[in-house]
This record gives structure tokens, C-alpha cells and sequence, in this order.
């Protein structure tokens, strides 16, 4: 059922050997490849089959959903829409990602728009990694959308990585938050060659004692370009932060643009960015430990994109 | 052990070290002291390779080493603690230290922590990065430095940052080194502590060795040496604005 270049893929997005364990749903080339549900956590096709529907009762404690993609068929865009309920009181992890493999000179692409409903004091762990790979010069797109809406109390730690291979990905994530909702995400992004990616975040604070942190990490190599866009809205008393850094190599472009808005007197919203080299104190100290120059780069971008 | 013959460094035509000569013995322990903008980090750096010599020769264990770069001088055996230690975004002092010693085996590395007096073993996952306090990533310099297992340790300032409690029992770890690992130690400090530790102290002033001995004879020029040396930098291209 599982062919080499899928494995590879699921490795690749999904840390997956096989088949995971407890609930999951596979999708392949814009299809279904298997599902199972386990008693707490149900997925079923949604209304006009363009996706899928994730309910997690209420009190769910320490399970996991796998949701990932694979594309291999030349020419084919998937696009999917999913919406994730997860019930009051409940703690699980969701592990989506998207993998492609392009053995031809046709494009390749998918568009994961993602609806995630976080019931009151809810936590949910979002973990989605994107990558290319294969022989073919087909161009390879990957454009994901990411909507969260955070009930009073609840929480969602979100971890979003391209991990290369993408030539053009242009992501959207939007957040609404609840009274005393927690909202952590975390991006890293590296393009290299020609690539092209582009971030655009909107995050809305709107429950009293609500709080977010954006830390985004960006490694611009060859003569790739990256954008990101964070912008912070506070309509209450709230906390903010986004933390954008961009490590630039030979010929990469990079815009980074931070925005806040403060909406409300007790709004608390502040902003970090750096765009630059790796720094020579850096690359020396590693160098003084032994490592050559291309290793010492090595280590910090790694570290960086830990 | 290392040996310096007619070592200039040079910026816009000014020498920032000036002609020096100098044999460092094995084994034994200096400290490099002198005026702010002497040179005294400028000659550390060259010895290191992370300021390339103008003129002149740095010979290392018999072998010239002046054209290595600072990887090929620390797989020769030197090893370098820098005043302002570099900081990271997820580096963890676990990495540091694993990449300095070469494994990443944790009783290796634990008893690395006991060899410089780390107790805390949490300490080992914290990232290297800006949160640490100047105390902190000064000790994880001097162990990551300290875990290299050199011939040559130079540590530049290595009290910067760190509490008067602390320097003492600093003096005492590189004694410790020096002694029992034969560690040919340099120290480029102004304290007290350190030059009282040193077998021989080395004083530098405008980019020249005015002074090798114990520390008694250096008191003197020390005390010359610590009025009147303030001086205006005028424009960019001053150099001695870069010492």
C-alpha cells in the first residue's frame, strides 16, 4: 500500500515508519489512502468530500491524530479543507504535514486550509512540516492556511516547518483569541535556489488575559526570497509578542514585517526582528572548537532552526 | 612551546603590535596585562588566527602557524576563551561542550562539569543565547575552552562578568589545569588575582613587550602605567581607537 516514496515522504513530514499508531487519515494524490478512528478521537469525510472533519471529545487526554499528505502524481494541485473540533478539557497532538515528490517537469502543488475550534481549556499541539524532494523540475507549491479560534482558557502550540524542496509556498495563519487563551506558534523556514515563500499572520487578541507569542526563524540561502508578515491586534487587556529572525546567505532577499495594534489601553504588545549574516563571533567560536568554516555554519543553522 | 619573532600588526600604517619577540615555555602560566588599547586582545587574536599578522612569524610546538586558519590552530592544540562569548539561537551549552570535547557522551560530559566546577547538570541544556547572565556564558566559555584538552589555553579577560566570589575559585581552576594536564595557560587580565597566579607576568604597552618577569617587578610600571593613559579617539580613522 505503501510504496518507497511514500515511506520516505511520511518520514520526512511525519516522523512516521509505517502506519501510526491510534487515529489517523493518509490522504495521496488528492484520494484517501486509509483512515482510522480511535473511541475518542472520530475523522470523517466532510459535506462535499473536499476534506476531512476531526471531533475530539471533551476530556481527551494525551492522544494523537497523524493527517498527512503525499503527493507524487505530475500535475495534480490538491487542495483539501479540514476542520479540527477539540472538546473541553482535552490535551492531544495533531501531526499533519505535507510531502511532495516530483518526478517530472509538470507542477506539483497542494493548499491544506486548516479550521481548528479549541474548546474551553482545551490544549492541542499542531505540528506540520512541509517538504519537496524527487528528480523533476516540476515546480513545487505549497500553500497552507491555518485558521484558530481559542475558547476561554484553552491553548494551541503550534510548530510549522518547511524543511526545503518547496519552490513557492505562500502561507496564511489567522488566530482569534479567547479570554485567557494561550496561542504559541513557532515557524521556521529555509529556501534556497529560486524558492519563494511568503508568511502572512494575523493574530487577533480579543479575550481579556488572553496572550501569543510568534517566533519565527527564516535562513535565506542562494537567491531565494522569504516574506513575513505578523501583524498583533489587542482589543482587550492582553499580552503579545512576535520574535522574527532572518539569517541571510549569499544572494537571499528577505522582508520582515512586524506589526502591532493596540486596540485597548492595557494591551501589552511587543515586537523583536533581526535580518542578517551569521554573526562572526559566532562562526569563530565554533571554528576555535574545531570545526571548519562550513561545518561552524552548518551547526548554527541547524540550532537556529531547532 | 610558542614563540613570537618580529610580530607586527598593522591598520592604516599604524603597528597595533609593534615588532615582538617572545618564547612562551610549556607548562607554565602567564598573564598579559597593560593599558586598555595596548594590545594585548590584539596579540591573543593573532595567535588564535583571528587577526592575521601584518609581518613577522608565529611558530607554534616548531611549526609556523601564522598562516592557519583559527580551525588548523585548534586542532593543533589551542584553544581560546573569548571576553564577549558568542551567543546563539538554539544551541544548547550540551552542544558547545560536546562539539569542544568531540563526543556526546553524557558521563564524559558530566565529568567535564566536574572537572570545571559546573554542579548543576540543568545547566548543561540551557541554550547559549542572551538570557544567560555575563557570569553564565563566561563559565561556559572557560569549560568549553577547558574541554578542548589544549596545549595552549588563552582565555581574554576571563573575569568580565564574573562575581568577586567566583574569581578566586576561577584562579584555582586554571592553576588546577595547568598542573595537572601540563596546560601552557595565557591570561589576558587586569586583575590582581590573575597576575598574582602567574609564573611569569607580561606587560604591554603601544603594541610592545615592555616587561616580562614576576609580578613584584611589574608593580611599578603598573602603577606608571594607570594615570594619564585616557585618550580622545579623533575620527574613524584613529587606530588606536581600535586597539
Amino acid at each position: 500500500m505503501l510504496d518507497a516514496i511514500d515511506k520516505d515522504l511520511l518520514k520526512m513530514v511525519a516522523d512516521l515508519e509505517g502506519l501510526p499508531k491510534g487515529a489517523f487519515n493518509i490522504r495521496k494524490n488528492g484520494k484517501l489512502l486509509k483512515r482510522e478512528v480511535s473511541a475518542n478521537i472520530n475523522i470523517e469525510s466532510n459535506a462535499d468530500g473536499s476534506g476531512i472533519v476531526v471531533t475530539i471529545k471533551p476530556g481527551t487526554i494525551n492522544e494523537s491524530v497523524h493527517i498527512p499528505v503525499i503527493l507524487s502524481q505530475a500535475g495534480l494541485y490538491d487542495v483539501v479543507y479540514n476542520n479540527f473540533i477539540i472538546g473541553e478539557g482535552s490535551d492531544v497532538t495533531i501531526i499533519a504535514g505535507c510531502g511532495i515528490h516530483c518526478g517530472s517537469l509538470e507542477p506539483e502543488g497542494h493548499a491544506g486550509i486548516h479550521e481548528f475550534r479549541v474548546g474551553k481549556g482545551a490544549k492541542v499541539k499542531y505540528v506540520e512540516k512541509h517538504y519537496a524532494s524527487g528528480p523533476g523540475r516540476g515546480r513545487r507549491t505549497l500553500n497552507p492556511t491555518t485558521k484558530v479560534f481559542l475558547e476561554a482558557g484553552a491553548t494551541a502550540e503550534m510548530e510549522l516547518t518547511q524543511i526545503g524542496g518547496v519552490d513557492e509556498a505562500n502561507r496564511t495563519n489567522e488566530a482569534t483569541l479567547g479570554p485567557d487563551s494561550l496561542l504559541l506558534i513557532t515557524e521556521r523556514v529555509l529556501t534556497e535556489g529560486n524558492q519563494k515563500a511568503v508568511s502572512a499572520n494575523t493574530i487577533i487578541l480579543a479575550g481579556a488575559g488572553s496572550r501569543a507569542n510568534m517566533v519565527s526563524r527564516s535562513v535565506i540561502k542562494g537567491d531565494s526570497e522569504q516574506d513575513f508578515y505578523a501583524t498583533m491586534e489587542a482589543l482587550a487587556p492582553c499580552f503579545g509578542h512576535i520574535e522574527c529572525d532572518a539569517i541571510i546567505m549569499d544572494n537571499g532577499r528577505n522582508d520582515t514585517v512586524p506589526s502591532l495594534k493596540a486596540r485597548h489601553p492595557d494591551a501589552a504588545l511587543t515586537h523583536e526582528a533581526s535580518i542578517g549574516k551569521i554573526a562572526s563571533d559566532q562562526l569563530m567560536k565554533l571554528m576555535s572548537l574545531g570545526l571548519t568554516y562550513d561545518e561552524a555554519v552548518n551547526r548554527i543553522i541547524q540550532g537556529f532552526l531547532k | 612551546m610558542l614563540e613570537l619573532k618580529d610580530l607586527y600588526f598593522s591598520v592604516s600604517g599604524r603597528n597595533i603590535i609593534d615588532g615582538m619577540n617572545y618564547t612562551f615555555e610549556k607548562g607554565k602560566f602567564y598573564s598579559i596585562t597593560g593599558p586598555n588599547g595596548s594590545g594585548k586582545t590584539t596579540l591573543a587574536k593573532l595567535v588564535m588566527g583571528i587577526n592575521q599578522v601584518s609581518s613577522g612569524s608565529i611558530s607554534f610546538q616548531g611549526k609556523e602557524i601564522s598562516s592557519l586558519s583559527i580551525t588548523e590552530r585548534a586542532r593543533e592544540g589551542i584553544a581560546y576563551s573569548f571576553q564577549q562569548p558568542a551567543r546563539f539561537k538554539g544551541i544548547t551549552f550540551r552542544d558547545l561542550l560536546s562539539m569542544a570535547a568531540g563526543t556526546d557522551d553524557e558521563e564524559m560530559l558530566l565529568a567535564l562539569l566536574r572537572r570545571v566546577g559546573i554542579c548543576s547538570l540543568s545547566f548543561l541544556d540551557n541554550p547559549v543565547d542572551a538570557k544567560l547572565s555575563g557570569g553564565e556564558i563566561k563559565k561556559i566559555e572557560l569549560a568549553t575552552t577547558i574541554a578542548r584538552n589544549p596545549k595552549l589555553a588563552i582565555y581574554d579577560e576571563p573575569d568580565t562578568g564574573i562575581d568577586l566570589w567566583t574569581i578566586q575559585p576561577m584562579v584555582r581552576l586554571l592553576k588546577r589545569e595547568q598542573k595537572e594536564h601540563g596546560t601552557t595557560t595565557v591570561v589576558v587580565s587586569h586583575n590582581r588575582a590573575f597576575l598574582e597566579a602567574a609564573d611569569i607576568v607580561l606587560m604591554i604597552s603601544e603594541g610592545k613587550l615592555v616587561y616580562k618577569g614576576d609580578l613584584k617587578g611589574a608593580l611599578p610600571m603598573l602603577n606608571d602605567l594607570s594615570v594619564c593613559n585616557y585618550r580622545k579617539c579623533v575620527g574613524d580613522k584613529d587606530v588606536g581607537c581600535y586597539r
